[in-house]
């Protein structure tokens, strides 16, 4: 253990003293506040703190995330190129507490900066509200809409397996299949089609969910219905009036409270209703029409309703936030070592950021990729799909996605995220880099 | 475990990115060290010797053959742990300083704080770093670069010392260091695998060697019978006059035997020696260079050591017989050694040893001697000692006393 925490020192002494790591902390220092300062965002005092939550997360975890990389390769790389390696292998340490050294000088020197910016961050964030003296309203806003940490129910997807096959042996019966089509194409059709009438709403027509077992702390909270509007036709002033009902729709006449709204479409908007509206047992309907001021269908996209409530503090929050980035550097910081068991500087970088990027667009990747032509899509399921599903989805787990829209980081979600990231994923990555490393020689030069 | 390091049919072969056999860097080779003694491993350049210390301490992997090193494998964190090694360039991380990189590796080692510090401290001493020893190492010369290996491969007071090419880079004066050291660690029962193209280093310190070629070896055995000249015999005297030499030369005529008299020449390395030292007794005292007084308190210590030894030796009651050694050395070889080193007498009178300064109190394993103390100010000679025993870690009986002392 001791020989471990020799090359753990080492490596930290390494990577401050080479300057690898001056470079990324001089300009997170110098961003940070500058971002603090300059970010107005819409204006409002919501708008500014998310912005500035948002860039300034984003920024630390991608100089942090370069940083690993670079640091994790360089470390053992050098050593092997300038030999160093020769007098350490050779004292009474074994090639895996090497490997584990240099991790854990890479996460200590990672956990270090990451708890400094993310104070940082947290400062600015937290003092914003008393720099810029923002009125009575906003401040509540803030306090209900940002400093906190709400939990969200989503719809359950609707089954529309039973109407799907209704309506194909309908056609089937009447004749009215599309010529040129097989059946799996068709009912692929189908169930896009009906999964989209559930989400749309004609002029005059309503659409209803519900909700069971909302468990609120306090019944004297605020609810959040947070939704999106897609539409057929664009209306002029690109606004949608709608009236969204809330409360037991069980019992009749429905215990309801009814909100007018007009919103933009295509943005997310906020619906607060009070939490008292929840039965007893739990349940709550929610039901939104599409009133006759307007002249368009309205449709909600696929994650375009969701209900939030207050669950934590952002603090809470935010801490997680943090743990969740330092679990991607230790991914990354693992797999930068694995790269340089067995490639030179140069080549191990570029395969690290590779493999960083496509976990960074992973959703982006596995979402294009499905847009592609029938034969194309077997060879990429069974070649590009599966590595990308065995990379971290960076993008999923992204921090600003939960603090932005003040959502809660569950610690359930949290050690889900660590058990898959850490646990599986690195510990593969650690055993692959010790396997590679151990059968290596040491002394043979590679050109 | 008859042998300190033994190879069998050691083979070597560097294959292309094909896998096709390109060269035989070493071949069947079958090499014996025994314990407790100075084995030189000898060659041209790219005659294998670098790539059989690799494959001794696991850096490479054999392709046929197998080695042992101290009874075990070389690259056993066991094994390792009583190897000192000092690769053919002083590899170290240019960020630290000298007493951070030693540190570094004992901590390798796991050497206790209070072990590794007093450790680092004696072995800065000895290879005359300690003024430096906060500048990183990435600004030391080469020569300095190497006595921080060297450093490094002391710091587990190993018992089998693998050093490969130890001189390169080095001034004269650091390598008669080298060479004197080496002779002391032998004494001290450490076993010395040394490999070098130098042939004068080998020569002087090596009881053994291979010579080897095409990574075979070409010839082997013992350092004197391979040079000694057996139809020859050589008289040196002191100037003595015409007339006698005339005498001489009659006796060796009527004996039927040739015979040539001429004045024998300094080495080159004794008067180069001589006129550094020569420059520094002139010098004002605070001219001089940091690294060269580092340089002069080592060769101090190590000389005189090297005196009170010789003393000890002759008086086997005081001396204490390493553990792990087997004695298959004649001390007067030894001795004899030491007294055809010219230099050696005129380094001592350089350095000549100031007044005793009391040794500091010894952390680590204490193997305890039976001598009793005798005057409470140590001698001299005692002091001299334990500064060497400071870096093998052992001690004196006066500092056992110290230490229970301050306890």
């Amino acid at each position: 253990m001791r020989n471990i925490w020799a090359v753990a020192t080492n490596t930290i002494r390494q990577a401050l003293r080479m300057k690898i790591a001056a470079v990324f902390i001089i300009l997170l220092i110098v961003l940070l506040p500058v971002m603090g300062v300059s970010m107005t965002g819409d204006g409002t005092l919501k708008g500014r703190l998310q912005t500035f939550v948002s860039y300034s997360l984003s920024l630390t975890n991608l100089l942090l995330s370069l940083l690993t990389i670079i640091v994790s390769i360089y470390t053992l790389t050098n050593d092997i190129k300038q030999r160093q390696i020769y007098t350490v292998i050779t004292k009474p340490i074994r090639r895996f507490q090497l490997l584990l050294g240099k991790l854990l000088g890479v996460i200590l020197l990672n956990t270090a900066l990451l708890a400094l910016f993310s104070a940082i961050i947290y400062t600015f964030t937290v003092y914003t509200p008393k720099i810029y003296d923002a009125g009575e309203h906003e401040l509540l806003q803030v306090e209900n809409e940002f400093f906190t940490a709400r939990a969200s129910l989503v719809p359950p997807e609707v089954d529309v397996t039973q109407e799907v096959l209704e309506a194909y042996e309908e056609r089937k019966k009447s004749g009215q299949l599309p010529p040129g089509l097989s059946e799996v194409e068709l009912k692929k059709q189908l169930t896009k089609q009906k999964k989209l009438d559930k989400r749309a709403a004609i002029v005059g027509q309503q659409l209803v969910w519900e909700f069971n077992n909302v468990k609120v702390l306090d019944p004297n909270e605020t609810l959040f219905i947070r939704y999106k509007y897609d539409v057929s036709i664009n209306p002029p002033d690109e606004q949608v009036y709608s009236r969204w009902d809330v409360g037991d729709s069980r019992q009749y006449p429905a215990a309801f409270s009814s909100f007018m709204r007009k919103d933009p479409i295509r943005t997310f908007r906020e619906l607060k209703v009070p939490a008292n509206l929840i039965a007893d047992d739990g349940y709550l309907a929610i039901r939104f029409l599409n009133v006759p001021l307007n002249d368009t269908t309205v449709i909600f996209p696929p994650d375009g309703l969701e209900v939030l409530y207050k669950a934590d503090t952002f603090t809470a929050n935010f801490i997680r936030a943090v743990l969740l980035m330092l679990f991607r550097l230790i991914f990354l910081a693992s797999l930068g070592l694995l790269a340089s068991t067995f490639l030179s500087f140069p080549v191990a970088i570029l395969f690290c950021l590779c493999v960083f990027v496509t976990a960074t667009f992973s959703g982006f990747c596995l979402e294009s990729f499905d847009y592609l032509g029938e034969n194309l899509t077997w060879v990429y399921s069974y070649t590009l799909r599966p590595i990308i599903l065995l990379l971290p989805q960076f993008d999923k787990f992204n921090p600003s996605k939960f603090l932005v829209p003040a959502r809660l980081l569950s610690w359930v979600l949290l050690v889900k995220v660590a058990g898959l990231m850490i646990c599986i994923k690195t510990f593969l990555l650690l055993l692959l880099a010790v396997l590679i490393f151990s059968f290596r020689e040491i002394a043979k030069i590679i050109i | 475990m008859e042998y300190a390091v033994e190879t069998f049919s050691l083979t070597k072969v560097f294959s292309d990115w094909w896998g096709r056999d390109k060269v035989y860097a070493v071949d069947d080779l079958n090499l014996q060290v025994r314990y407790n003694e100075v084995f030189g491993l000898l060659g041209p350049n790219g005659s294998g010797k670098t790539t059989t210390l690799k494959l001794l301490l696991g850096l490479l992997f054999p392709t046929k053959g197998r080695v042992a090193v101290l009874g075990g494998y070389g690259a056993d964190p066991k094994i390792n742990a009583r190897i000192g090694f000092l690769p053919e360039e002083s590899y170290l991380y240019r960020y630290l300083n000298a007493r951070e990189t030693l540190d570094f590796y004992g901590r390798l080692f796991g050497l206790p704080p209070k072990v590794r510090k007093m450790r680092i401290e004696a072995l800065l001493d000895m290879v005359g770093l300690k003024a430096v020893a906060n500048r990183p190492v990435g600004t030391f010369s080469k020569g300095m670069a190497r006595r921080i290996g060297l450093a490094q491969a002391l710091i587990n007071d190993p018992e089998l010392l693998i050093l490969d090419e130890p001189t390169t880079g080095l001034d004269p004066i650091g390598t008669r260091q080298i060479k004197d050291l080496v002779m002391e660690l032998a004494k001290r029962g450490k076993t010395i695998l040394l490999c070098s193209h130098l042939l004068a280093d080998v020569e002087d310190v090596c009881d053994r060697i291979s010579i080897l070629y095409g990574g075979k070896i070409q010839a082997e055995g013992n350092v004197r019978d391979l040079l000694l000249r057996t139809n020859k015999i050589q008289i040196t005297t002191d100037t003595i006059s015409e007339n006698t030499i005339e005498k001489i030369k009659l006796l060796i005529k009527d004996e039927h035997a040739e015979c040539e008299v001429t004045s024998p020449m300094d080495k080159l390395e004794t008067f180069f020696i001589k006129t550094v030292v020569d420059a520094q007794q002139q010098a004002r005292p605070t001219s001089g260079a940091v690294s060269t007084t580092g340089i002069s308190d080592f060769l101090a210590a190590e000389t005189t050591q090297e005196n009170v030894l010789d003393k000890l030796v002759s008086a086997p009651v005081s001396r204490q017989s390493p553990p792990e050694a087997p004695t298959t050395k004649s001390t007067d070889s030894r001795i004899e050694t030491s007294e055809t080193k010219p230099d050696d007498k005129l380094l001592r009178k350089l350095t000549k040893p100031d007044k005793p300064t009391e040794p500091k109190p010894v952390a680590g394993d204490r193997k305890v001697t039976t001598q009793p103390v005798k005057s409470k100010t140590p001698e001299p000679e005692q002091i001299r000692k334990s500064i060497l025993d400071r870096l093998t870690n052992r001690s004196t009986p006066q500092n056992e006393n110290e230490d229970s002392d301050s306890k």
